[in-house]
C-alpha cells in the first residue's frame, strides 16, 4: 500500500486572452485557486459525460444485476 | 469545541471482541488513538444492517424516520417486488449536507448508500452498490477521469461465491488497500473539512473467513491456510488507517467507527417454510428445495402472512385494502401481528434449546415511520440464526446460508474510537457506549457546526 511516487505532470495548451480573463472573472470566490485547476476541472467533466438516463437510479438490468450481488452476499434471501 | 477537521473511518462490521481484544497489540495505530481518545461499543439500530446503520449514523434519524429498513423496499401494491434502497431513498440532509451549510467541504467514499452518486459540496465515490466503474461513479464526474489519470482504479466490491477461498481473500485485500490509496490521495490532494470513508472489504472478509478464528462455531476448522486470515487482515486495514492518518494530518479530529458488530452464524431458519407449516402461508401443490417465494405457487387468497430473509426477517401481513388479495381485516390487524410474534417468539432451535428471539413491531421500536414498513422485524435466537426465506428443504433448519457460504451474523455492538488532537474525548464522553443515532451530534460537535 506504499503511497505513490506522485511527479505531477503538466503540459501547456493555449487559449485565447479573451477567454482567460473571462474565466478568471467567472472564478472569482468559487473554490477554484487558478484558470487552469477550472479548466482542467471542465476538462475532466467533459470526458466523463456520458449518455446516461439520470431519472433512474439503476437500469432494469443493473438493478438486477444488484440483487443478485446483495442475495450473495446475505442480505436478501 | 473549536471547528475542526474531522477525519471518520468507518469499518463495516467491525467487531469490539476482535479489535479491542483479540487483536490487541497488533494494531499501533488504532491502539494510538485509542490511547489518546475515547473508545468503546457502538450500539446499532434496528435493524442492525449496513442498510439503514450508516445513515442513522451520518443523519442521526432513526430508520423508520429514513424509511429504510434494510437493502430493498417492497413496491406498494405488490407482494414481492422490489426496489434496491439507493442514495435516492434517502430523503433527509446527511451530515455533509449540514457541512455544507456551513460551507465546509466533504470528501465521501463508499458511504452505503452513495449509487448513484449525489451534488455535494466536495467530492464523493459511490459505495459497494455501484454496479459497474463504466458508470458515473464519482461525484464530480471528473474525479472518475482523475482517479484515472493516477492510475487509482476504484473497486466497489468483491465477488463473494463459495468456491475459491484463496482468491476471494487475495482480491478483498488488493481492493482494500486500493480503497486506501485512493483515500490517502484525495486526502493530500483535495480540499476537505470533513472526510468519511467507509471500507466494506472487512464485512465481506468476517462473512467468508469467521470460521476459522472462532472455535464456538459449528464450522470451525484450524490448521487450514486461512488461520489468520482475519487477524491479517485487521492488521491490514490498522496499516491503511496509519497512511491516511498521516495523510490528513495531526490537526485533524478522527472518529473509527462501525455500523454494527459481528459474531459466528449458527444457522438458516427458514421463516417461510415455517409460515407454511403454522398455516400463516397457504401453497398450491409442493415446492423443490430452495424455493424462493416469489417463484413458489402462493395461494394469497388463503395466506396471512410471508416473510422476507436476511441477517433478519420481515414478515408481512396480508391485509385486506393494502394486499392485491388481502385477507386480513383491518380492525383484526393488531390481534393477528400480536398472535403471530407471540408464536414466532416460542420458536425453539433445532436440539429444543431455547432460543432468545426478538419479534417487534415498528411502532414498538420508531418514534415514527415512513415508507415500506415491515409488520414484524423478527430476530431469531438474538442475530444468532439469519432468516432464509425460500422453502422446500428437508428442514427449517439450514447448517448454512441457503445463498452462498456465510459464517458470521451480525451482532448489536460494534467499535467506537473518537479521537481529538487537543481534546481529551476519553474523559469528554463519559459513557460506556454509544447509541449509532448519538454520532451524529458527536460529530457535529467534532467539526464545530453546532448551532
Amino acid at each position: 500500500m506504499k503511497k505513490k511516487e506522485q511527479e505531477s505532470k503538466f503540459t501547456s495548451v493555449s487559449i485565447p486572452t479573451p477567454l482567460f480573463e473571462k474565466i478568471k472573472k467567472r472564478i472569482e470566490g468559487t473554490g477554484f485557486t487558478s484558470v487552469s485547476s477550472y479548466v482542467v476541472y471542465v476538462l475532466r467533466e467533459v470526458l466523463a459525460e456520458d449518455a446516461v438516463d439520470e431519472k433512474e437510479a439503476f437500469s432494469r438490468e443493473d438493478e438486477e444485476r444488484v440483487k443478485e450481488r446483495l442475495r450473495s452476499l446475505g442480505y436478501l434471501d | 469545541m473549536a471547528r475542526n477537521r474531522l477525519l471518520v473511518i468507518g469499518l463495516d462490521c467491525a467487531s469490539p471482541r476482535l479489535l479491542f481484544h483479540e487483536y490487541s497489540g497488533l494494531l499501533p495505530n488504532l491502539e494510538r488513538l485509542r490511547a489518546g481518545g475515547w473508545w468503546g461499543e457502538v450500539e446499532s439500530c434496528v435493524p442492525p444492517i449496513t442498510v439503514p446503520a450508516w445513515m442513522v449514523m451520518f443523519t442521526g434519524k432513526e430508520p423508520g424516520e429514513l424509511g429504510m429498513y434494510g437493502f430493498r423496499n417492497r413496491i406498494p401494491g405488490t407482494y414481492n417486488d422490489t426496489r434496491v434502497a439507493d442514495s435516492t431513498s434517502l430523503q433527509v440532509p446527511p451530515l455533509w449536507a449540514r457541512a455544507a451549510g456551513a460551507g465546509l467541504r466533504s470528501c465521501l467514499i463508499g458511504v452505503p448508500p452513495s449509487y448513484p452518486p449525489y451534488e455535494v459540496n466536495g467530492d464523493m465515490i459511490s459505495c459497494f452498490l455501484t454496479p459497474g466503474t463504466d458508470r458515473p461513479y464519482t461525484y464530480p464526474r471528473g474525479l472518475a477521469v482523475e482517479l484515472e489519470e493516477q492510475e487509482l482504479a476504484y473497486v466497489p466490491d468483491v465477488a463473494f461465491r463459495k468456491e475459491n477461498k484463496a482468491e476471494i481473500l487475495a482480491s478483498l485485500r488488493e481492493m482494500t488497500a486500493g480503497h486506501f490509496e485512493i483515500a490517502c490521495y484525495l486526502a493530500e490532494e483535495h480540499p476537505w473539512d470533513l472526510f468519511v470513508m467507509v471500507e466494506i472489504g472487512l464485512d465481506r472478509v468476517q462473512h467468508a473467513f469467521w470460521r476459522y478464528q472462532d472455535p464456538a462455531h459449528h464450522l470451525y476448522e484450524s490448521g487450514t491456510p486461512f488461520d489468520d486470515a482475519l487477524r491479517d487482515y485487521y492488521r491490514l486495514l490498522d496499516q491503511g488507517i496509519g497512511e491516511l492518518l498521516e495523510a490528513a494530518g495531526p490537526d485533524t479530529a478522527v472518529a473509527v467507527v462501525s455500523d454494527h458488530g459481528a459474531k459466528g452464524m449458527k444457522g438458516a431458519f427458514c421463516v417461510n417454510q415455517w409460515l407454511a407449516e403454522k398455516g400463516y402461508l397457504a401453497l398450491q401443490g409442493e415446492v423443490k428445495p430452495g424455493t424462493r417465494l416469489e417463484d413458489a405457487p402462493v395461494d394469497w387468497p388463503r395466506t396471512k402472512a410471508w416473510g422476507w430473509g436476511g441477517y433478519y426477517a420481515r414478515v408481512f401481513l396480508n391485509v385486506e385494502g393494502r394486499e392485491p388479495e388481502g385477507v386480513i381485516r383491518p380492525e383484526r390487524f393488531e390481534a393477528e401481528v400480536e398472535a403471530l410474534a407471540e408464536e414466532i417468539r416460542k420458536i425453539r432451535g433445532p436440539q429444543g434449546e431455547v432460543w432468545d428471539t426478538r419479534a417487534v413491531t415498528p411502532r414498538e421500536v420508531y418514534s415514527h415511520t415512513e415508507g415500506d414498513v415491515p409488520d414484524l422485524m423478527v430476530f431469531f435466537d438474538d442475530l444468532s440464526w439469519r432468516a432464509a426465506g425460500t422453502m422446500g428443504h428437508p428442514s427449517m433448519y439450514l447448517e448454512e446460508n441457503d445463498t452462498g457460504p456465510d459464517d458470521a451474523v451480525h451482532d448489536w455492538r460494534g467499535v467506537g474510537i473518537i479521537y481529538h488532537p487537543e481534546v481529551d474525548m476519553g474523559k469528554r464522553i463519559d459513557r460506556d457506549f454509544i447509541p449509532i443515532q448519538d454520532l451524529y451530534g458527536i460529530f457535529v460537535e467534532l467539526l464545530g457546526i453546532g448551532d
